[in-house]
């Protein structure tokens, strides 16, 4: 009889993220497509909706909770776990002329989730061997960046950055030079991402 | 986006009515009707509906949670993983208990270690009073453990100090155990100065309402000539009745029926109360 007497999480929201997030680009055509989608927006959104999903399948978190955890509106959130990922997947397909109004991002995590659930992968070890995959294409970032900023309370400054996501790299870049040329105060996770997205391209 | 479904849509989603044993009579108090023969039979279920959560109250010693582990020693005995959630009683005094039914029950005991697991929050000030903590540690034992069954005992002791935040808790454990799939006995405390027959109380209204079933659990102390004349008992013995107050999810027996302690410590249900009346009767008129 085995006995638990105090309170476990059970889960590494990091690595189960990862995988929703890694999923997702494999739905979407794999390494080969992703080189033509690779001027595609939504790569850090996508690396929200697969934190959204887990935080909010998997570890039982609030709309509110997550939209404090994340640093985005509960109205994202929200967005992103209700998204429609049926015509997401008809808009991704070409079947729909029109975009559609759902969170392009949240539908394609929700059907990468969804897919690691039926096919009972979520929490299986299998995210290490696609690392250096990822890396080489130099779009893992996003996950670290929201890996490492988890529980930070917004807004940060250059130096508690720094501090923070010292190591990570930036589509080759280090991203202790990337952070010396974005503006401050950096206001929420998703304001972070997009500026080192922006800073990461402007080279 | 609002999110609708066609009935038919749902048809696939839909469980499966079936019972899951209880170890007691209890399991033909459960029933379906099927058509046979162009007629509409009764059969009993078997135990509580599949994926059922269940509420079992009653003031205290009325033998809630002599129910709750002979539920657990059963469904471990035939190799169904159970959580078993205790709040009031340490995980050791678990043990004894849940040793001691199973050898009363004539059960390989080795069994039922093996596929029980406990959450012993009756020493974590946190798994007590952070229900979000409990709840993902359930999820963490469910998960990892491949449970099938929970057990709490009991949920009102997870809103001691805070009964108007009963609902709300009882109402995030009761969707949790339907997300997750489980088939689930709460226990819920009465206070002895709430009506004891039925399901209303602190914790009895805030759980019934929320629950899929409640099965209420009394006892009578044998006090007056009337009393014994009635029952025929001598005074000062206990009257143990148990009923099933509701159940969205099945057809039931809706009688109270008169049940036992045995001297091994399980729950034996003897007869409804009305038939046990007219027998004791005519015994003591003989």
């Amino acid at each position: 009889m085995e006995v638990i007497a105090k309170p476990k999480g059970g889960m590494n929201v990091d690595k189960m993220a990862e995988k929703v997030f890694w999923e997702a680009i494999k739905m979407l055509g794999g390494l080969k497509r992703l080189v033509e989608y690779r001027n595609l927006t939504w790569l850090p959104s996508l690396a929200e909706a697969a934190y959204v999903l887990v935080l909010k399948n998997e570890a039982f978190k609030t709309y509110r909770e997550i939209a404090e955890y994340l640093g985005i509106t509960e109205q994202t959130v929200k967005n992103i776990a209700t998204a429609d990922e049926e015509a997401v997947k008809k808009y991704l397909e070409g079947e729909l002329e029109e975009r559609p109004k759902e969170h392009i991002a949240g539908g394609i995590a929700k059907l990468a989730y969804k897919k690691l659930k039926e096919e009972k992968r979520l929490d299986e070890q299998e995210v290490e061997m696609y690392h250096d995959e990822i890396e080489a294409l130099g779009i893992d970032w996003a996950v670290h960046v929201l890996a490492r900023i988890r529980g930070t309370h917004f807004p940060l400054n250059k130096d508690e950055l720094k501090e923070k996501l010292e190591g990570i790299v930036v589509k080759g870049k280090k991203i202790e030079e990337l952070l010396d040329k974005i503006e401050y105060p950096v206001k929420s996770p998703a304001e972070l991402l997009h500026k080192i997205k922006v800073a990461a391209e402007e080279g | 986006m609002t999110k609708y479904y066609e009935l038919k849509e749902l048809e696939s989603k839909a469980p499966k009515l079936f019972g899951i044993p209880t170890g007691t009579k209890l399991d033909e108090m459960f029933f379906k009707v099927e058509e046979e023969d162009g007629k509409f039979v009764k059969k009993p279920l078997g135990g509580i509906p599949y994926l059922a959560v269940m509420n079992i109250t009653g003031v205290p010693d009325t033998g809630k949670s002599v129910f709750a582990e002979q539920f657990t020693v059963t469904q471990a005995a035939h190799g169904y993983k159970v959580l078993f959630v205790t709040v009031e009683s340490p995980a050791n005094f678990l043990y004894t208990a849940l040793k001691q039914k199973a050898q009363a029950m004539g059960v390989d005991f080795s069994k039922v270690e093996q596929n029980v697991v406990v959450i012993d929050a009756s020493e974590s000030d946190e798994l007590r009073e952070n229900t979000r903590a409990l709840i993902d540690t359930m999820a963490y034992a469910i998960r990892e453990k491949k449970c099938t069954n929970v057990v709490i005992d009991s949920v009102t002791g997870l809103y001691e100090h805070k009964e108007v935040l009963a609902r709300q808790i009882v109402r995030q454990i009761f969707n949790f155990l339907k997300k997750w799939r489980q088939t689930a006995i709460l226990i819920s405390q009465k206070r002895s100065s709430q009506a004891s027959e039925s399901a209303e109380a602190a914790g009895g209204l805030a759980v019934a309402h929320i629950v899929d079933g409640t099965i209420v659990m009394d006892k009578k102390i044998i006090e007056t000539r009337w009393d014994v004349n009635l029952y025929g008992l001598p005074i000062g013995s206990v009257l143990r009745t148990i009923r099933i107050d509701g159940c969205r999810l099945t057809g039931h027996d809706s009688r109270t029926w008169v049940f036992e302690i045995t001297e091994s410590g399980l729950i034996e249900i003897i007869a409804p109360l009305s038939e046990y009346i007219k027998k004791r009767g005519r015994l003591v008129e003989e």
